[in-house]
Order: C-alpha cells, then sequence, then structure tokens
C-alpha cells in the first residue's frame, strides 16, 4: 500500500483529503505544520508521496520542499503542492524549490486521485 | 452534522478568532507586516476549508474579504479606520455564516443575506480598481495553438491520431518526476498506437549524469480527449519540458515546423516520425523538398528563451531574498508554533464520557473500601487504599482534560470594549489579568453571556465621559479590568470599573419608586446595592441598546447560580464598581464531608469547611454561639430537613465559609472525606434551596449535597434582620 504524506495548517482540509485518500486505499501520515513535518521526514518517515500546503504560519511549504529536496532519503519522492487559482507566481517557486506538480484548491476528488495516480510510481 | 463540517466550524472559529485580534492589533500598529499576513492567511484557511466542505455561501464571502486583504498586504491600499472597522463587521457576518452552518439551515436568511450584501458593496469600494485577473495571457497562447490547425498549406497528412512530441527537461527527475508515469497516464486517456524514444541528447557515459533526464519521445495516441486534455497531462512539466501536440488530420507542414523547431537533426527526426508511423515516406520527402526553398535562416526560437531564462533566473534571485527574510522572521514564530503542535484535538464529548466514567469508578471504588474495611482484612483494606488513591489521582488528570483557560473568553472582550467605546464616545482601556487561570470548559462557556453583560453595563453606566471624568480629577481614559483567579476551591472573575459606582440614593429612590422596598424601610448601603440584581429594576436614565433593559442584572445572576455560582457587587460612589463572580473549578466531582443526620447523610464541599466543634447542649434554644469572640450563626440540618428521630445527646457544627462569611451546620455525626460524584437533581428539585444535587455512596445509599452558599444566604440575611429589628446585642454563649 502506497502511504502519502498530508501537511496542511487546516484540520478541515488533513481531513477530507485524508477520508478521499483512505477510501481509494491509500495510507496516509499527517502533520499540522511544516515543523512538524520535517521532524518525522528527519527521522526517516516512510512514504510514496509528500502532499503540503504553500502558505502555513512557521516553515512554509517552499521551505518544507527544499528541506526535504535536501534529504538523500527523498531527493526522487514525487512532492505535490496545494495551491489555489490565484498564485500562479508561486506554482514557480514552488516547481524550483523541488515540487513535482500542483493540487489547485477546492479540488474534487477525482482530480485529486487523477493527479496522485500521475505522480506515484 | 458530519465530522468534517464540525472540525471546520471548530477550525473556523479559531481563525475568525485570530482574524479579530489581528485586525484588533492592526489599529494600533497598522504597519505591522507579519501581522497582515497573519490576517490573511487566516481568511485564506476559512476560505479554502469552506470550499472543501462546499459551504458555498461562506466561500464567497471570505473570497471578497480575502480580495481586499490582498490589496492590503500588497499594499495597493492602506490601513484606516474604516477598513479595520469594515473588516471586524465581516468578521462577525462570518460569525453569523458559520452559526448558520452550524445550525444546519441550508442558507441564511434573508437578513443575513442582506447584510452579507451590503457588507460586499462596501468591500467592493476597496478592490473596484483593482487590475482584472491574470490569465488573460494563457488563454490567447491557446487559442494561438489552435489557430495553427487550421491554417492552409501542405496537404492533409492521413492520420487519424494525435501525435505527442516531448523533450523532457533535465531536472525532472530531481522534482520528483518520471517520465514514465507520463506516459502511462497518458494511456489512461486512450490507447498508445505508437511511441519512439528520443535518446538524441544522451552524453558519452563517461559525462553522463545519473540524476538528470535525457529522454525525449514520440508518441501516436488515439483517443477522443481533447486536447487541453491531452495538454493538462503535461501540465507539471511544461515549464521545463518541450511539448508539441498535433491533432488528428494535422498538415503536413505542421509537421514539418515541428520537426524545424524540435532540436534533434531534421532528417533523423523525419525518420523517427516515419518510423512511428505519423508520416508516411513520401509525404516527408515531399514536405523536405518544399521546405527547403523557403527556409527561414536562424533558429529564432532559441534566440527568444534565452531572456526568458534570465528573466527566470531574476525572478528566483528575488523569490530566494524574499523567502530568506520571511525564513529569519518566522524562526521567532517557530519555537511558539512547536508547542502548538503537542496539542491533540479531542471531542469534547469523548471528554465527558471519560469523566463520567472516572465518576463511576470513583463510586466503585468507595464501594470496594467500605467493603473492604468491613471485612477487617488488613492486607485487603490496603490494597483498595492504594487503589482509591490511583483513582483519586486518575479524577485529578481526567478532570484536568476539560480545564480550559479562561483568556480566550478574556480576549473576545477586546473587540467589545473598542466596539462598544466608540459607540459611547468614550475612552476605555481594557485590562486583562489571570487571562491563564484554568477552569472547566462547560462553564467557560457558560460565563460568557453573564460577563459580557457586566462589561457592557460597566462601559454604559458605570465609566463616565471623558469631560466628567476630567472635572472629577480623574485620567480621561477610563478603565475597565477582568481578572481571574483561584480561590479556595473556587474561581473568582472580577469585573472592575474605575467609573462613577453604583449611585446609593438614585437605586433607592427607584426602588421606592417601583414599590420593590418601602420609603419607611431602613436598608443597610450593601442592601441598597443588591438591589440591582432585582427582577425589573435599571436606573439609566435612557436606554441605550447597549444594556438599560432592566433585564440584566437579575439574568446574570441566575445564569451563575445555575453554574452553581455566587455573585456580589462593592462600589463607592465617585471611585468606581467591583463585581465579583465565583464559580465552582468543576461540575462533576468534588471531594466532600460526609456527615450524617438521623439515617440520612448528607455531602458539603469540603473546600468550604472550615472545622468541626462540638455543640454543647446549652445552645438548645439559639442558632448563634460565640466561636472565639466571633458570633457564629449555625442552621440545624434536622430541623430544616424535618429529619425523624431523637435528636443524640452530642451534636456537631461543622463550621463552613463562603465568600469570606462563616457559619456552622449542626449534625449528628461527622463522617469524614469522601470523593463525591455530583448527580444533578431531577427538574422537579430545581428550586429546592439548600441542596444542590446527590451523590451514590459506598453502600449504594444516596447523599444529598449540600447547597452551603445558599444556606449561609439564608442564615445571614435572618441574621441581619433579627439584628436591624431589635438591633440589641445578642447574648452570646460560649463554645468551648
Amino acid at each position: 500500500m502506497k502511504t502519502i504524506f498530508l501537511v496542511d495548517d487546516s484540520a478541515t482540509i488533513l481531513l477530507s483529503i485524508s477520508n478521499i485518500l483512505g477510501k481509494a486505499g491509500y495510507a496516509t501520515e499527517k502533520a499540522a505544520s511544516g515543523e512538524e513535518a520535517l521532524r518525522k521526514f528527519q527521522s526517516g518517515v516512510k512514504v510514496d508521496l509528500l502532499i503540503t500546503d504553500l502558505n502555513m504560519p512557521g516553515i512554509n511549504g517552499i521551505e518544507l520542499i527544499k528541506e526535504v529536496r535536501k534529504l538523500p532519503t527523498y531527493k526522487f519522492m514525487p512532492i505535490l503542492f496545494l495551491t489555489t487559482e490565484s498564485q500562479q507566481s508561486r506554482k514557480m517557486e514552488a516547481k524550483a524549490a523541488g515540487a513535482s506538480g500542483w493540487i489547485v484548491k477546492p479540488a474534487t476528488a477525482d482530480d485529486l486521485l487523477n493527479t496522485i495516480k500521475l505522480v506515484l510510481r | 452534522m458530519d465530522e468534517l463540517t464540525s472540525v471546520f466550524i471548530q477550525e473556523g472559529r479559531e481563525q475568525l478568532q485570530a482574524m479579530e485580534n489581528g485586525l484588533l492589533d492592526l489599529e494600533q500598529d497598522p504597519d505591522n507586516h507579519d501581522n497582515i499576513n497573519g490576517i490573511f492567511r487566516a481568511a485564506h484557511t476559512i476560505k479554502g476549508a469552506s470550499g472543501v466542505i462546499e459551504c458555498h455561501y461562506i466561500e464567497n464571502f471570505m473570497h471578497r474579504v480575502e480580495n481586499v486583504l490582498d490589496r492590503l498586504r500588497n499594499g495597493e491600499i492602506h490601513v484606516s479606520g474604516d477598513l479595520t472597522g469594515l473588516l471586524l463587521r465581516c468578521c462577525d457576518q462570518l460569525g453569523r455564516l458559520m452559526d448558520v452552518l452550524e445550525a444546519g439551515d441550508p442558507e441564511p436568511s434573508a437578513e443575513v443575506q442582506a447584510a452579507g450584501e451590503s457588507l460586499q458593496i462596501e468591500l467592493n469600494t476597496y478592490t473596484a480598481h483593482a487590475a482584472p485577473v491574470a490569465g488573460g495571457a494563457i488563454v490567447e497562447v491557446e487559442t494561438d495553438a489552435a489557430g495553427d490547425v487550421h491554417s492552409s498549406g501542405g496537404g492533409v497528412v492521413n492520420t487519424d491520431s494525435w501525435h505527442i512530441s516531448v523533450r523532457f527537461g533535465l531536472h525532472m527527475l530531481r522534482g520528483g518526476m518520471d517520465p514514465l508515469s507520463f506516459i502511462r497516464f497518458l494511456g489512461s486517456l486512450g490507447e498508445i498506437i505508437a511511441l519512439e524514444t528520443v535518446p538524441d541528447v544522451m552524453p558519452p557515459a563517461a559525462e553522463m549524469d545519473p540524476e538528470s533526464c535525457y529522454l525525449g519521445f514520440e508518441i501516436r495516441l488515439q483517443t477522443r480527449s481533447s486536447k487541453a486534455d491531452i495538454e493538462r497531462v503535461f501540465d507539471f512539466c511544461r515549464d521545463d519540458c518541450e511539448l508539441r501536440i498535433l491533432p488528428p488530420n494535422s498538415k503536413l507542414h505542421e509537421y514539418l515546423k515541428l520537426i524545424h523547431d524540435l532540436p534533434e537533426d531534421d532528417m533523423r527526426l523525419g525518420e523517427i516520425l516515419v518510423r512511428a508511423g505519423a508520416l508516411t515516406q513520401a509525404e516527408l520527402d515531399e514536405g523536405l523538398r518544399a521546405q527547403l526553398q523557403v527556409r527561414l535562416p536562424g533558429a529564432e526560437g532559441a534566440a527568444e528563451s534565452t531572456p526568458i531564462g534570465e528573466i527566470l533566473v531574476d525572478k528566483k534571485v528575488v523569490h530566494k531574498e524574499v523567502v530568506e527574510a520571511a525564513v529569519h522572521k518566522q524562526t521567532q514564530l517557530s519555537e511558539k508554533k512547536a508547542v502548538e503542535a503537542r496539542l491533540i484535538r479531542v471531542q469534547a464529548d469523548k471528554l465527558d464520557q471519560l469523566i463520567d466514567l472516572v465518576g463511576e469508578l470513583v463510586i466503585a471504588g468507595a464501594s470496594a473500601n467500605l467493603l473492604a474495611q468491613r471485612s477487617g482484612q488488613s492486607e485487603l483494606v490496603e490494597s483498595t487504599s492504594i487503589l482509591s488513591r490511583l483513582v483519586e489521582n486518575i479524577r485529578d488528570s481526567a478532570l484536568q482534560l476539560r480545564m480550559v483557560q479562561i483568556g480566550e473568553t478574556f480576549t473576545r472582550f477586546n473587540r467589545v470594549v473598542r466596539d462598544v467605546s466608540k459607540e459611547l464616545g468614550k475612552e476605555i482601556d481594557l485590562i486583562i489579568t489571570g487571562a491563564d487561570t484554568e477552569l472547566d470548559k462547560s462553564v467557560v462557556e457558560k460565563i460568557g453571556d453573564p460577563l459580557m453583560h457586566l462589561v457592557r453595563n460597566c462601559m454604559d453606566h458605570g465609566i463616565e465621559p471623558a469631560a466628567v471624568r476630567e472635572a472629577r480629577g480623574k485620567s480621561r481614559r477610563g478603565t475597565v479590568e477582568l481578572n481571574a483567579y483561584h480561590d479556595s476551591g473556587s474561581i473568582v472573575i472580577e469585573v472592575v470599573d474605575d467609573g462613577g459606582g453604583l449611585p446609593r440614593d438614585k437605586i433607592l429612590q427607584k426602588a421606592i419608586d417601583k414599590g420593590m422596598v418601602q420609603p419607611t424601610q431602613t436598608l443597610t448601603d450593601q442592601e441598597i446595592i443588591n438591589l440591582i440584581w432585582e427582577p425589573g429594576f435599571s436606573t439609566a436614565d435612557q436606554v441605550t441598546n447597549l444594556s438599560g433593559r432592566g433585564v440584566g442584572m437579575d439574568v446574570v445572576r441566575r445564569n451563575i447560580q445555575n453554574l452553581r455560582g455566587s455573585c456580589e457587587v462593592n462600589s463607592t460612589e465617585g471611585e468606581g464598581s467591583k463585581f465579583t463572580i465565583r464559580l465552582p473549578l468543576t461540575l462533576a466531582i468534588i471531594d466532600g464531608f460526609l456527615v450524617g443526620v438521623g439515617k440520612a447523610a448528607y455531602v458539603i464541599p469540603l473546600d468550604m469547611v472550615v472545622e468541626c466543634i462540638e455543640l454543647k447542649s446549652n445552645t438548645a434554644d439559639r442558632d448563634f454561639l460565640n466561636l472565639r469572640g466571633e458570633v457564629l450563626p449555625f442552621v440545624r440540618l434536622r430541623e430544616l430537613f424535618e429529619i425523624d428521630g431523637e435528636q443524640p445527646a452530642r451534636e456537631n457544627i461543622v463550621v463552613v465559609q463562603h465568600a469570606g462569611q462563616k457559619a456552622g451546620i449542626v449534625v449528628d455525626q461527622l463522617m469524614g472525606e469522601f470523593q463525591t460524584v455530583i448527580k444533578p437533581l431531577g427538574t422537579i428539585f430545581r428550586h429546592l434551596r439548600g441542596i444542590g444535587g446527590s451523590t451514590i455512596l459506598g453502600s449504594g445509599d444516596v447523599a444529598l449535597i449540600l447547597d452551603v452558599q445558599s444556606l449561609i444566604h439564608r442564615k445571614t440575611r435572618q441574621e441581619e434582620r433579627s439584628m436591624h429589628a431589635n438591633s440589641a446585642l445578642p447574648r452570646s454563649t460560649q463554645a468551648n
């Protein structure tokens, strides 16, 4: 079973995405902040894909992506970030930081699962 | 309500509070960019989360608010009193919308919608000159590409499949993407008829970087999907890969253009296309011949791409600096955030369930204890006593789980004081102390309304207008204080103002006018002040929309009494007034002191017990005694509750204290400390004075819990009356 790591400071979004993923047969790992996620990555959590929000207090999504990419274990792991229509400029920034792709919020379950299918190996 | 919605409501209210606090800070410090970002983030989170739960009325409303905040964040508009006022009103509206969601209504009432619309009109004045939404450029590119399909020249290539040429970027693998993913995903759109790998840019093995991607593909795809759908597959790598998509039956010249545009050698690419079946050899030959005559000199594409690359690099540099600066600031915040991350959200009813279970455990433990003691086996007694000590610890920890700080309730008043002082045209500061004082969550929830009433009253009736204050030699700005602290098993909340105090004469006059007291009656100052707690009392000369409808104070008192609490008021005319609310720390389990009268058992909350003394028999006809020079009134439970049975030779007095007043309770037996799980009385007993609840003893018997506060109140009132009536010194009896 593939494990997907979700990072979002919104409990609503964490819960809704993990519900969708759970129904689709994925295991999930969750963190409510960049700091918490980074700690888990540093301790070598075993995941196949990271999905992170960009806009978070403390360590934001872009910083998180940069830091995670620095860790050898996760050098080639697919990373998706959550974004909104209005944040086109941040897409470039996140891609430059090492993200693989993005999911535009609010996404339907199909959009979400299709995107995940695209990037998961 | 489903779990997701309730999570949203909780989160939304937290973010709303954060937004409101941020806006209040913004008024004080308009240039704090971190704060503006925080406000924006809160609004943004609410909008995003409301989209997820498909609550469109909140999403749409927050979208407007976010637009204004975005402009504020970008420095396009500036902080003003009007703007923060408007945004605060938007917070109120959001709170109303949350109420609608929480109530489970399908959409807001007409009234709420109208309020939302008028706010939107105001919000629009801040976004009216905003630039149109970006994205027009992208649309143009797409129509351009579509136009190409129909352009003239060259014969139609006889193929009914799409042709996709893709050259992936070098950094693709390092971005966590796998070229195979795209091809596999493409396969899910239709059938891949042919696929040719183009590894031409692959350097010799010695120079090759295994982390780089050197691959390109020529793909023929049969599908009913649109061009946009196919393009979307490559969304994530569009920026750093070369992608050409030709629709079925494209013109030959378009294939030729493709061949020219791609970096590989024309001839070689042509061969690949032929091999893939996109073109026939004849088509290719014809095309290349025709092209030779009109061949354009120079590689335009390459020349164009350089500056774009430079711009990108520039952009990256800018972003890097911005990010670094932001990170530097955020590290200061990160420690606080780390603490928050250690919190676990638990649903309140799960906690209540736990507390209930612990209650049962306490009762069961008490019964085991009793049986062990009866059995006389010392080992059993010892082990049950260890058990009951542990149960006590569990009880305390479980109750601790429900304790929350009162700070959140208090900070709400920042907003109230700001709004109300503006409305009244008074200058009022709010001072909060003891925000970290903890009390039971269910108490916190219910204390908000009574506090609101008291604070509003203080501001409306208490604090004088600035001019009057100056005339009285006070500072122009009035203060309202909210204090909280623990005091012998209860929590005390004070609402203090430095205004004019309660006008004794005015209150008395009003009470006489209303027929609440007789003009001939003599009342102490305290008794007069206490008249404000009576139903239907109001002294404001003018009824404002804040307070002064005369329904307030008795409702406040009733609400507090429902929480097993009490309230009192002290006031000095000209200097201010102080309202003191006393609440029990918890509503579920207390340490009790068990006493017996006849065959019945009663529990007195242990926190209120001061001492126990023996009652000498020579006080039979009195109901007070001299306790070390102090008059101590007492009640006989036997008389009060009309209990049958002989009065024993020796009686005991339990001396209790509440809010500084002492009284005695006469009982037959003292049975010692007892952990008491409070079971509420049924609704028919709700108005019973003197009894606060019931509990179950280890033996299975029911014991009533005495409401000491109302007993004392009753006793001291009687006492005061009789003192006034004959104003003679009572004859005292020596107790010890």
